[in-house]
């Protein structure tokens, strides 16, 4: 069985890709994270990050009329996650080519 | 599906939500005003198995250690580390008054074991260096507070600051009163000292309580209750390394014969009818021979100790915050 790395996932990131979208509450964070990621965030580990990115200015809570409470990336939040997007990109690019010059890819 | 489809989606039916709800009771207040309804509401649709409750019990102690910035009060927090450090500080000053009185005072020492003799020291000046350091920092604030309840005609605030100068003058008439009905040249027996120390212990708590409800009462802000915080951490560790002392002495004490010197100079003023020191020492009773109350003993110094440091740096990075922001 192939040895999954999600559990190493940094949770801050997948919550800010998932917020690039448009604004979400908690829920269904978790589901499109699960759903495009293919990462489960369970309620403790979610509530803490946005805490976090919260606390950092990365996000904003907006106004909510129950209980839900959705909320958006900020400015800040999308320029942290354009430069972590890039230095993830330099780092797939390396792995694939390296991968492929030793010729394990699709091994 | 996707995030907005995910909003309309019927909830799955919730498992053991009632479980993961009340986990949500270990987080801070403040975390559960800002962020308890979100998480029951995100229980109510996600469900909330073992995952849930575990995820949700395992960051709770870090919401305690590292609350977020947006929940800081930082007065309220100076306030509740306060509130918190009085009652610790009192806890762990009578359990090494207790401590003195069955060891030092009663002449106990280890022959070839220095380390007894130097935890003792250690004890003393670390104990008398705390009540100190808490004393002078927590006066003025004490006076703010107390000329406001008078300007403010607040009788009940003003006998809640005035509990730790009262009690505390109540209960040395009490050892007074009993040192002269119970208490001969060589000490009070047994249960006369048990009785004495569960009182001195309801006089510290009564002492450490007045105060703090004097403090939610009127809420105090400013350089004062800065002060009184950074004084009262300091006085923390120096009263944790007192305990550090006791417990080494303690643990001493019990893996090492010892032999109790009768001519120390606390046994001889006893001896020559200062009964101020004589009532309060207990006839023979080496409480360190028995293994569960020296495990009792530090069971309950390591717990207030643990309690006391977790509010002294909660409380000491609320002062320093304030500090560097005005």
């Amino acid at each position: 069985m192939a040895e999954r790395l999600d559990r190493w996932a940094d949770p801050p990131l997948l919550v800010l890709a998932s917020l690039a979208e448009g604004p979400k509450h908690g829920y269904a964070i978790t589901q499109d994270v699960d759903a495009t990621m293919g990462v489960r965030l369970s309620a403790g580990t979610l509530y803490a990050v946005i805490a976090r990115l919260e606390s950092r200015g990365l996000i904003e809570p907006l106004e909510s009329e129950d209980r839900r409470r959705p909320y958006q990336i900020t400015a800040a939040g999308a320029h942290a996650l354009e430069r972590e997007a890039d230095r993830m990109s330099k780092v797939a690019l390396v792995a694939s080519s390296r991968l492929t010059a030793q010729g394990w890819a699709g091994a | 599906m996707s995030p907005q489809d995910a909003r309309l989606a019927p909830a799955p039916r919730p498992q053991r939500a009632w479980l993961a709800r009340a986990t949500l009771g270990l987080y801070p207040p403040a975390w559960r005003a800002r962020y308890g309804g979100e998480v029951s509401a995100l229980i109510d649709q996600a469900g909330g198995g073992p995952r849930t409750v575990l995820s949700l019990a395992g960051h709770a102690l870090p919401a305690w250690v590292w609350p977020p910035r947006q929940l800081h009060d930082q007065p309220a927090r100076m306030r509740s580390s306060l509130s918190t450090l009085l009652l610790a500080g009192g806890v762990l000053t009578g359990l090494g008054l207790v401590f003195a009185q069955l060891t030092q005072f009663q002449g106990y020492w280890v022959p070839g074991h220095p380390v007894v003799g130097v935890a003792y020291r250690v004890f003393d000046v670390a104990l008398a260096a705390s009540v100190l350091i808490a004393g002078a920092g927590a006066l003025p604030l004490w006076l703010v507070m107390l000329r406001r309840a008078v300007r403010e005609h607040r009788a009940r605030a003003l006998a809640w600051l005035l509990l730790p100068v009262v009690v505390p003058v109540a209960f040395v008439l009490l050892l007074v009163a009993a040192g002269t009905l119970a208490g001969g040249t060589d000490g009070v027996g047994t249960w006369w000292f048990l009785a004495l120390t569960v009182s001195g212990f309801a006089a510290a708590a009564v002492s450490a309580f007045g105060p703090g409800l004097a403090l939610r009462s009127l809420r105090p802000r400013g350089p004062a209750l800065r002060l009184a915080t950074i004084a009262a951490c300091l006085a923390a560790a120096t009263l944790v390394a007192a305990t550090a002392a006791s417990a080494v002495a303690v643990i001493g004490l019990h893996a090492w014969p010892f032999v109790a010197t009768l001519p120390t100079p606390y046994f001889r003023t006893a001896q020559n009818g200062n009964f101020i020191r004589s009532f309060v020492y207990v006839r023979g009773f080496p409480g360190h021979f028995s293994g569960s109350i020296t495990a009792a003993y530090l069971v309950a110094v390591t717990g207030t100790a643990i309690t006391a440091i977790v509010s002294a740096a909660r409380g000491a990075r609320a002062a320093l915050t304030t500090a560097a922001s005005s």
